[in-house]
């Protein structure tokens, strides 16, 4: 079967019509994924999978029952529909559930899809893969490492009042990263690259990155733990971006009572520099124009002029508050996780890298973090370790590349003491979500690393 | 033996096109999952989700390595399907060394996860009934803002054959569940769970195991005590003596030892993304790991892991290996592939998520071995310390050296007696280092053989099932209390 709008319309059709239950939804996704993953500077893993998911959400009363399946057969979409129906019926009620959006105004735009991405090989993804490896190796390294990664998408959904959306995705995503000196297991680095179109992806760009950091880290210094001011690049931030976002940027962390926004709206909680929105439209971003319950995602600002703002919403989550409708950040329902800040940028401010470096007496500049984890969501702690190359800067001038260190830093004092943002932002995807980030450099004073590591 | 004749036909007609095709080497896992999550919160059904995925991946060998996965069961999905993964492996070629695989034994046998209650057989109602019984005994206080419950099982079936003719079929079950509440008291906010957090506690048994986790005789009590964190001292700060109850002792044995001793990402092609180890093979059977009580095994074979199964997605049968001997590094999980690079037999960890993923080096039940210590007794011959319980918070480097971990819950104990509760309790270490501290180990019953259900591994990210079985453990000297709180 073809996997286009009108075979999903079909099928969400014959559904719509042969179920009993008050409110329905069905969701379609299918994903072609093509992703070669190189380690040692040979491809190791190489893969190409396409799966095509249907899920119903079936309502009798506030009664909700769900279930899905991977199999498009006549048999297959009617045991789905007949069990989400039985589910609900044996179900308990939901107060709390106002039932399933009927929102039907247009959206900006129909997603980001490029045939070129889309259609890319996998001799193409390997040719440029050869072509970061023999970059490397023209500096002496033979120990380069990485994943390029194709994606193309679709998102139908429809439901009984009337919703029907059908939007296409292309992402392509490419890591290097180098071991220089992988004798004496040292001279780490790393590059990265993500765009709707894999024409934008620089790999050569990406793979020079890497290549010059591997060999400006080498032989590290240890560095004692403690408070010190942080350049941090834009992978850095975006890995910081990502726990904000987790801990506390939800109507539901909110409603729950374990976001650091709580009881701080309207007060000024960051640096007044700090503006962090969702935004699905802006140029920078990339994303479906709507969320999985089919409503339009709504711009958000959440964070404005270092302001705590406003929180995303799913129908769910907008129906416990007066007057509230969703900001369109379902996710996948019915899941625990919803609702979630998936197109987040935070806006450039003035300074360049090299400016924050200059500006520093005493810093250390950090390339990536590795493993964050909340320590104390609503206090917005986290802690975490760098990654992949980190430098102390002093008197203005990168000195010599340090060992890795922990931090265990709250979250939001550090964007309450920032020096400086980056006049450029990067595009960085989350990994374990469809979620995208757009963040620039950050200068912040007294981030408190609290540990060190031995590489 | 599961899924008759068509689905075997199909399997044997992909074989013989690899082979027709000239593949060095092809195997092909058909996949069949049935999952069923029913999330209670706070007096209302949160979600109940039934999912089915079914499908198969064909990983080849022809000068380099290719995987394509399908879920189209006609004659000309499969023929795709084999062009695909030919072609992906043929466009490998153009950056890939000699492949070789470990030898093996070839196998052709079935497996069946032992279980009592198919919990798929169970009814909706009398789980749903369960669960809010369960919500109900957690509603005691006016600032347990949140209460969650769940119930979760997992059936699988599996089929695997291989060029070299392996035909292996596999029926695996799994199930758990768990409870927490998050507190708030206007100004701070707690968690306490039960029996862990992240959903509970996970065996591959049937409902029996749910049945058995007592939820409901345990709602209150953790209710209690996660409104009492509320009120409890902060953790101090300092080097003491800390006893790991297992909840949390599994996952120090997970992070601290399950990962490093993968050996994917000793020999680095994990580098870019989960990162590598600490321990690399020049270090095996050399490097001290901790102290000479510390016995640590990757065990596929015991009963009720949660990683626990007939054979690995390479076919290898299960087995007990093992990594940590009288405190010495002595093994890696590794797969066909890994152990001929550097000599070993195959472990049989080789397991993939799903049937669209490919197989990585993943955890079966890496298991501390228990000592010969009663669990109470390390607390009274405790003069001063911290018994930390219940996950909260989890970070390590891309080595696996510097950790640091936070519980729900701390004990003080002082003078051999449990003095008081105390919250945000952390502790941090470098990983051998903490193992050479460990100076007390509980005994066999005191030893619970604990399920993780959210191992994160690979690109496309995959989750796994893994086990871990331990006793309480005492640890001297340890930094405590990490970061600034006020």
């Amino acid at each position: 079967m073809e996997l286009n709008k009108e075979n999903f319309e079909e099928i969400s059709d014959k559904i719509l019509n042969q179920s009993e239950a008050d409110e329905i939804e069905v969701r379609i996704t299918h994903n072609d994924t093509a992703l070669t993953r190189y380690a040692n500077s040979q491809i190791h893993q190489n893969i190409g999978r396409k799966d095509t998911k249907l899920a119903i959400r079936a309502i009798f009363g506030k009664k909700i029952g769900s279930a899905s399946t991977n199999s498009l057969n006549e048999d297959s979409i009617e045991n789905c529909l007949d069990k989400a129906e039985k589910i609900a019926r044996n179900q308990r009620s939901d107060p709390d559930f106002k039932g399933l959006p009927d929102r039907k105004e247009p959206v900006d735009k129909e997603g980001v899809f490029l045939e070129r991405t889309a259609e890319y090989s996998p001799d193409e993804r390997a040719e440029k893969v050869k072509d970061i490896i023999d970059l490397a190796k023209e500096d002496g390294i033979d120990r380069v490492y990485g994943a390029f990664k194709t994606e193309a998408s679709k998102l139908f959904i429809a439901n009984s009042h009337g919703v029907k959306r059908c939007a296409d995705l292309t992402t392509a995503n490419l890591t290097t990263s180098v071991i220089a000196d992988w004798d004496n297991d040292q001279g780490f680095g790393w590059g990265e690259m993500c765009s709707a179109d894999v024409a934008e992806i620089d790999h050569l760009s990406v793979g020079k990155r890497a290549v010059d950091k591997g060999l400006n880290n080498l032989n590290p210094k240890k560095m004692d733990e403690g408070e010190y001011d942080v350049i941090l690049e834009p992978l850095a931030v975006k890995d910081l971006l990502v726990y904000l976002d987790m801990m506390g940027f939800s109507a539901k962390s909110v409603q729950e009572k374990r976001s650091f926004m709580n009881g701080k709206f309207g007060e000024q909680i960051m640096d007044e520099r700090v503006n962090i929105h969702d935004d699905v439209s802006d140029i920078d971003m990339v994303g479906y124009p709507f969320d999985y319950e089919g409503v339009p995602k709504k711009k958000v600002d959440i964070i404005k002029d270092g302001v705590a703002n406003e929180v995303v919403y799913d129908s769910y989550t907008a129906g416990r508050e007066d007057e509230k409708e969703s900001t369109g950040h379902a996710l996948p329902m019915p899941s625990p996780m919803s609702p979630l800040a998936m197109n987040l940028l935070m806006d450039t401010g003035t300074y360049s890298l090299d400016e924050m470096i200059e500006e520093t007496k005493k810093g250390i500049l950090v390339t990536r973090f590795n493993y964050c984890n909340p320590v104390h969501p609503v206090k917005g702690i986290l802690t975490g370790l760098t990654r992949d190359g980190t430098w102390l800067v002093e008197d203005g001038e990168i000195k010599h590349p340090i060992k890795n260190l922990r931090f265990t830093q709250n979250l939001i004092e550090a964007f309450d003491s920032i020096e400086g943002i980056g006049e450029e932002r990067e595009l960085f995807a989350m990994g374990y979500f469809p979620a995208y980030f757009a963040a620039p450099a950050l200068k912040i004073s007294d981030f408190k690393f609290t540990g060190t590591t031995e590489f | 033996m599961y899924h008759g004749a068509s689905m075997r036909n199909l399997v044997e007609y992909g074989i013989e096109l690899l082979e027709k095709e000239g593949a060095e080497y092809g195997d092909i896992r058909f996949f069949d999952s049935k999952t069923e999550n029913i999330n209670v919160k706070n007096g209302a059904v949160e979600a109940i989700k039934n999912s089915n995925s079914r499908g198969y991946g064909i990983r080849v060998i022809k000068r380099g390595w290719g995987f394509a996965s399908s879920n189209d069961f006609t004659k000309e999905g499969m023929e795709e399907a084999v062009k695909r993964a030919l072609k992906i492996a043929k466009a490998s070629s153009k950056a890939s060394e000699k492949i070789e695989l470990a030898d093996i034994e070839i196998h052709e046998d079935t497996y069946e996860t032992p279980h009592k209650k198919d919990p798929f057989k169970i009814g909706l109602e009398e789980k749903l009934d369960y669960l809010m019984d369960v919500d109900d005994r957690m509603n005691i206080d006016d600032k347990i803002k949140v209460r969650k419950c769940n119930f979760n099982a997992w059936k699988t079936i599996k089929e695997f054959a291989s060029t070299e003719g392996a035909k292996i079929e596999q029926k695996l079950i799994q199930t758990g569940g768990g409870l927490s509440v998050n507190v708030f008291d206007g100004e701070d906010t707690q968690k306490r769970s039960y029996p862990n957090s992240f959903g509970g506690d996970f065996n591959s048994r049937g409902y029996e195991f749910f049945e058995n986790l007592e939820l409901l005789d345990n709602a209150k009590e953790t209710a209690e005590e996660g409104v009492e964190l509320l009120e409890a001292d902060q953790c101090p700060k300092g080097n003491m003596d800390i006893i790991l109850n297992t909840n949390q002792l599994a996952l120090q044995v997970h992070e601290s030892c399950g990962h490093p001793t993968e050996l994917d990402r000793a020999l680095g092609t994990e580098a870019s993304y989960a990162g590598t180890s600490f321990l690399t093979p020049d270090k095996l059977n050399e490097l001290r790991y901790g102290d000479e009580r510390v016995n640590i095994v990757a065990d596929a074979t015991a009963e009720g892991g949660l990683g626990t199964f007939g054979y690995d997605d390479e076919g290898v049968k299960a087995k007990k290996v093992d990594l940590i001997r009288n405190g010495i590094f002595v093994g890696y999980q590794a797969s066909r592939e890994g152990a001929a690079k550097v000599g070993l037999e195959p472990s049989g960890n080789m397991r993939a998520d799903g049937w669209e993923n490919l197989p990585l080096v993943r955890m079966t039940n890496i298991n501390l071995e228990p000592g010969s210590w009663e669990k109470d007794e390390i607390v009274e011959e405790t003069k001063k310390g911290i018994i930390f319980d219940g996950v909260k918070s989890w970070s390590i480097d891309d080595k696996r050296l510097n950790f640091q971990f936070g519980t729900e819950a701390g004990y003080l104990v002082e003078n051999g007696e449990i003095s008081g509760l105390i919250k945000n309790p952390t502790y941090t270490d470098i990983t051998p280092d903490f193992w050479k501290s460990c100076d007390a180990i509980a005994g066999e019953k005191d030893w619970v053989l604990h399920g993780v259900p959210n191992c994160g591994k690979g690109e496309p990210p995959q989750t796994m099932q893994v086990g871990h079985g331990c006793a309480p453990a005492r640890f001297n000297e340890i930094r405590v209390g990490v970061g600034k709180w006020n």
